[in-house]
């Protein structure tokens, strides 16, 4: 479809045309770090004891891997299935600004809803730096699809590379998967730096990580929500953001 | 209930409570500005959120990267950061050079 520059932000429908554009940008530095993590995620299902086909359905099903790993781990170890259920909500309680930050990025006002509740489902930190970074240069109309089309191909890569960690589980080099493990925070953490624009930002992310050893401490199970409501609200209450971005 | 079929427990337990917030999200969003000042907070909270996940990551580590030291893993980090400040913020080369530097410092201790 063609755009017109001038009416992109008024039209009500999405271009379904950018999908296969998106799927590309799966093949990124995101694309592979988030490969690297889901070995480790095959390999640890093995070691856990749990189906090949469990541990695939649950990227599709889940797909945020944090909870996946809760989920198998509690499960193996006989918890029941409401504190399963309770423990991996609370490690997806971060989706709820993730996805808010995504769709604030990539929907139209005037279009039917039902993409926005796809798009959510595929939203998780990867689709949330990923849509920081390559959605500004796209007309409105072509973010959504494009978005779509990158975490549909992510969750198709993402299954082949857990069948791949399941099977290499017992013969990697000990150092090479502790590096491996390493690259998803180690992404994270650049990415923070890289996409920062306000002070807040840089200040949030130091705030966080501060906080962080205190809340593991304090609130072992709901420490990554009290750093990040603590340190995101210090950090935006103290370095208020002025409108001209400065790096 | 523990006898339900493993893809059963997946959906009650892992589908359905991951993503109510999700779908709480795509609910929220129509009464937000996607300008306004909620939605920077928003956006402050996520990444301090992320971050304090980094961090927790480094201090009670897993068992495949247990090879390594706190120390180890939180000198990593620093030289990755380093290396992106340096090198005009090319993310690729920093978290390569930080997971290599995590590698070589495993290797060089257990040698």
């Amino acid at each position: 479809m063609k755009y017109n520059g001038h009416t992109q932000s008024l039209r009500g429908t999405y271009d379904w045309g950018a999908l296969p554009y998106g799927m590309r940008n799966a093949f990124s530095m995101a694309g592979l770090v988030m490969a690297a993590s889901f070995l480790g995620f095959g390999a640890l299902i093995r070691d856990l004891g749990v189906t090949l086909s469990a541990g695939v359905f649950s990227v599709a099903a889940i797909w945020a891997l944090p909870g996946q790993v809760v989920f198998f781990s509690m499960v193996a170890h006989g918890a029941t299935l409401p504190a399963t259920a309770l423990v991996v909500t609370l490690t997806a309680i971060r989706l709820l600004p993730m996805t808010l930050l995504v769709l604030a990025r990539v929907r139209l006002r005037n279009a039917p809803r039902w993409p926005e509740f796809l798009l959510a489902h595929l939203t998780a930190v990867t689709l949330w730096v990923i849509a920081g970074r390559s959605m500004e240069k796209w007309p409105r109309e072509r973010r959504l699809p494009c978005l779509v089309g990158t975490g549909l191909m992510l969750m198709a890569l993402m299954s082949v590379m857990t069948v791949i960690g399941y099977m290499l589980a017992d013969n990697l080099p000990r150092i090479l998967s502790a590096g491996l493990v390493f690259l998803s925070p180690a992404f994270f953490l650049t990415s923070l730096f890289a996409n920062a624009s306000y002070r807040f930002d840089y200040a949030a992310v130091i705030f966080g990580g501060v906080l962080s050893p205190f809340a593991v401490m304090l609130f072992p199970d709901f420490d990554l929500l009290v750093s990040g409501l603590v340190g995101g609200t210090a950090a935006f209450w103290l370095f208020a953001p002025r409108r001209g971005r400065s790096h | 209930m523990q006898d339900l079929p493993m893809w059963i427990k997946i959906v009650l337990a892992g589908t359905v409570v991951t993503y109510l917030w999700r779908m709480l999200g795509v609910v929220l969003i129509s009464r937000l500005d996607p300008q306004g000042t909620m939605m920077l907070w928003i956006r402050a909270v996520a990444t301090a959120l992320v971050a304090s996940l980094v961090m927790r990551l480094m201090i009670l580590p897993s068992q495949m990267m247990s090879v390594t030291t706190l120390t180890n893993r939180l000198s990593a980090l620093f030289i990755g950061l380093v290396v992106l400040f340096t090198i005009r913020r090319n993310t690729v080369i920093a978290v390569f050079s930080a997971v290599l530097a995590l590698m070589l410092m495993a290797w060089l201790q257990q040698g």
